[in-house]
């Protein structure tokens, strides 16, 4: 890392509006060019960092602010987020928050427009970063009808189109497919070795561990030593056809010739599947492949087109991928309280809170959480009450590697009590260490994976 | 089609349908707004549910009027005195003065529908004058955020279904209605935060796209511009004559020229296709 500096902090201190400690306190950090990586645990500070470098912080969401830190010769702290959006470009977590306008073409142009780009330099620009993010073929389609991958390549996109000398993203990987997850990574490699710096903040490094990179580690809002970690060796997997199942325990769920989908579109043809008492299965497949169509119609929540669903008479449990759904109560306490009102089962309430590591925050406003700790809010929320078939959509959306050992923790412990568990996942190291069964999800149906050992 | 064309087109439709209570020309106005709508909507959109809400609403301002205005010779039926406001008389020529407001009210609805259903959100915030650009992106971009809130409110409803709500009585529903007012509150300001991330308010905002003018644009342009100055022209100078049902119902006279104007209405369909 040689290159020019093109962000700098020192004695850099921030502290949110309503915050009893500093969020952020870095003695110094420079950014050059190429990729930065910048991990840590969930609420380590890593999201406020990366609105620094646009100005977000203090600009945005005001607060105090002490120090220097500097973008490109810019004072971020006298310099307005929409001056240094000139040459930082910023995607954010959540792809469906950032479209502006309803279709692709004219949602890249947002920021063109928003700076004054003459129309007719436009769409050479558009053009460009469409085919970059590879959803050029995607132009003239609507925004809304997009997957979250190509959701997440459209805000990409629109960053890109700017011509940023930094690019920030915050956890872009944390809703892709794997191969979604792939382009991204080869495009932010493509661009880093162009001179681009890019700012990455990510729980899923095993992609983005293959490229040349500087790692920030970060704890309590300060960067400490880098310190990335090897990742785990992934288990192959090969398609074997459906119908294995555990003849122990009994049928918890049944999909019989089962046709799903949203409005009268089926997304899943002729399915049939059951899950069992006491058993994890783990549903993976391409964005947009019908995971979240087969968890509604297993929950009841989407009739069939066609078909039987059958359910096992008991309260079932059920995470859908965006946790602020669920998330109304005061406190996190309050709110885990909520699912089991009327019940005797408080005391497992305060099991699964301390399980997920949310003892400490149990007095918390969800809402004020990072999105990992929101993410293990909401999981308690809905697996409290003893269900008896729990469906969890994505369910490590921001999570760091702690999070998902007491998410394990929490779902070995259900299995145990006679649980029925179904997890769509595209993090495929939690499929493989919790799942009894895989089912790969796509293409309109549903088949079983079957691990093989790795030499 | 160009946004400012359609503009002229539906301000010239909402002119003539209010400049005469005559339900002649108002039918006309409603027929051929009608057929726009059908020839030239989004491929994504049904007029399924403005055909419901204005036949309802046009009901409604038949009923309000009739019940509330016991002018005219012809009584249909009499009211108990004792009933405040609709209590007396009801009849025949309230009754058609009542359905001709209330194809007024379908037909300047029916005339201002195109600007929602045929052009996509942002083309006719787009195509407002430079001054008004970062107002129009604003509200534009509200409109956007209208489907999320839709979808996020039916999320909210399944996952509160599924821990066990069931809303039996009003105070229930604030557990579905605070989640959805607190979501699409965070969504705005995290579309905020975006917007301001993409250089929002830097300077003064160009378009993508300024809307070019194509020659069946200007006939669109001229020819409801000109049926409407007509109409209003011929209305108030009298050729055109209005109607009015009380005290006694009569034959709405008709006029060749306002006919002429309303029916000039039917020109996008006529040289626009989708």
């Amino acid at each position: 890392m040689t290159g020019p500096v093109a962000a700098s902090l020192a004695r850099f201190t921030y502290r949110y509006p309503a915050g009893r400690m500093d969020a952020l306190d870095i003695a110094e950090l420079e950014v050059r060019d190429g990729l930065t990586l910048i991990t840590g645990s969930s609420g380590s500070g890593k999201s406020s960092l990366l609105r620094v470098f646009n100005g977000l912080v203090p600009h945005f969401h005001g607060g105090t602010i002490g120090g220097s830190a500097t973008v490109f010769g810019h004072d971020v702290i006298t310099t307005p987020t929409r001056v240094l959006a000139t040459e930082v470009g910023f995607v954010f977590q959540d792809p469906e928050l950032q479209s502006v306008y309803p279709t692709v073409e004219r949602d890249v142009a947002f920021g063109l427009e928003n700076l004054g780009l003459q129309p007719a330099a436009m769409p050479q620009r558009v053009g460009e970063a469409l085919e970059r993010t590879g959803i050029a073929h995607l132009r003239g389609r609507a925004v809304a009808t997009l997957s979250g991958g190509e959701r997440q390549r459209l805000a990409l996109a629109g960053v890109l189109a700017m011509r940023p000398r930094v690019l920030v993203l915050d956890e872009p990987l944390s809703q892709l497919d794997e191969a979604g997850a792939r382009a991204v990574v080869a495009i932010l490699g493509v661009l880093a070795r162009a001179g681009t710096a890019v700012v990455v903040a990510e729980h899923r490094l095993e992609q983005l561990a293959l490229l040349d990179a500087r790692t920030l580690s970060m704890d309590g809002g300060r960067v400490v030593a880098p310190d990335i970690r090897r990742v785990p060796r992934v288990a192959a997997v090969t398609p074997q056809s459906t119908g294995a199942c555990m003849p122990a325990s009994p049928v918890a769920w049944q999909l019989t010739g089962v046709t799903a989908g949203p409005g009268r579109s089926p997304v899943l043809e002729n399915v049939c599947l059951e899950g069992r008492a006491g058993e994890v299965v783990a549903l993976v497949g391409p964005n947009g492949g019908g995971k979240t169509t087969l968890l509604r119609t297993i929950a009841g929540l989407l009739a069939p087109l066609a078909g039987d669903v059958h359910r096992a008479p008991g309260r079932v449990a059920f995470l859908p991928q965006n946790p602020m759904a669920l998330l109304h109560r005061a406190t996190v306490a309050a709110e885990v309280a909520w699912t089991v009102r009327g019940d005797a089962a408080t005391g497992e309430a305060e099991t699964l809170i301390a399980e997920l590591g949310l003892a400490h925050l149990a007095t918390r406003d969800p809402r004020d959480l990072s999105t990992g700790e929101r993410q293990r809010a909401a999981i308690a929320a809905v697996l409290a009450g003893r269900p008896h078939i729990a469906l969890l959509d994505e369910p490590t959306r921001g999570m760091d590697e702690a999070a998902r050992e007491s998410l394990s923790r929490a779902v070995h412990r259900m299995r145990a009590a006679g649980c029925s568990l179904v997890i769509a996942t595209h993090d495929k190291n939690l499929a493989n260490a919790l799942a009894d069964r895989t089912i790969a999800v796509g293409g309109g149906g549903a088949r079983e994976l079957i691990p093989v050992a790795v030499a | 089609m160009n946004p400012r064309a359609l503009a002229v087109w539906s301000v010239a439709g909402i002119t003539i349908a209010l400049a005469s209570a005559n339900p002649v020309y108002r039918i006309i106005v409603l027929l051929c707004a009608l057929n726009v709508l059908v020839a030239l909507r989004r491929p994504d959109v049904s007029l399924r549910g403005l055909t419901i809400a204005l036949t309802v609403a046009a009901l409604i301002a038949t009923v309000i009027t009739m019940l509330a205005s016991h002018t005219g010779d012809h009584a249909l039926l009499v009211l108990p005195a004792g009933l405040p406001v609709i209590g007396g008389r009801v009849t025949i020529e309230a009754a058609l003065f009542g359905l001709s407001s209330g194809l007024g009210i379908a037909a300047a609805v029916l005339a201002a529908a195109p600007l929602s259903l045929v052009l996509m959100p942002n083309s006719l915030v787009d195509a407002l004058p430079t001054a008004l650009a970062r107002t129009g992106a604003a509200i534009g971009t509200a409109l956007n955020l209208i489907p999320g809130i839709a979808r996020s409110a039916a999320e909210i409803r399944d996952a509160q279904r599924m821990r066990g709500w069931r809303p039996r009585r009003v105070r229930e529903w604030p557990d579905l209605a605070v989640p959805v007012v607190l979501t699409a509150l965070e969504s705005s300001i995290t579309l905020a935060e975006a917007m301001e991330a993409r250089g929002y308010g830097s300077g003064a905002r160009t378009h993508y796209r300024d809307a070019l003018w194509h020659p069946t644009d200007v006939v669109v342009c001229l020819v409801a511009a000109a049926a409407a100055v007509t109409f209003v022209a011929l209305r108030f100078s009298g050729v055109i004559g209005d109607w009015y049902p009380f005290p006694d119902v009569s034959v709405p006279p008709i006029n060749i020229a306002g006919v002429a104007c309303c029916l000039a209405l039917a020109v996008p369909a006529l040289v626009w296709r989708r």
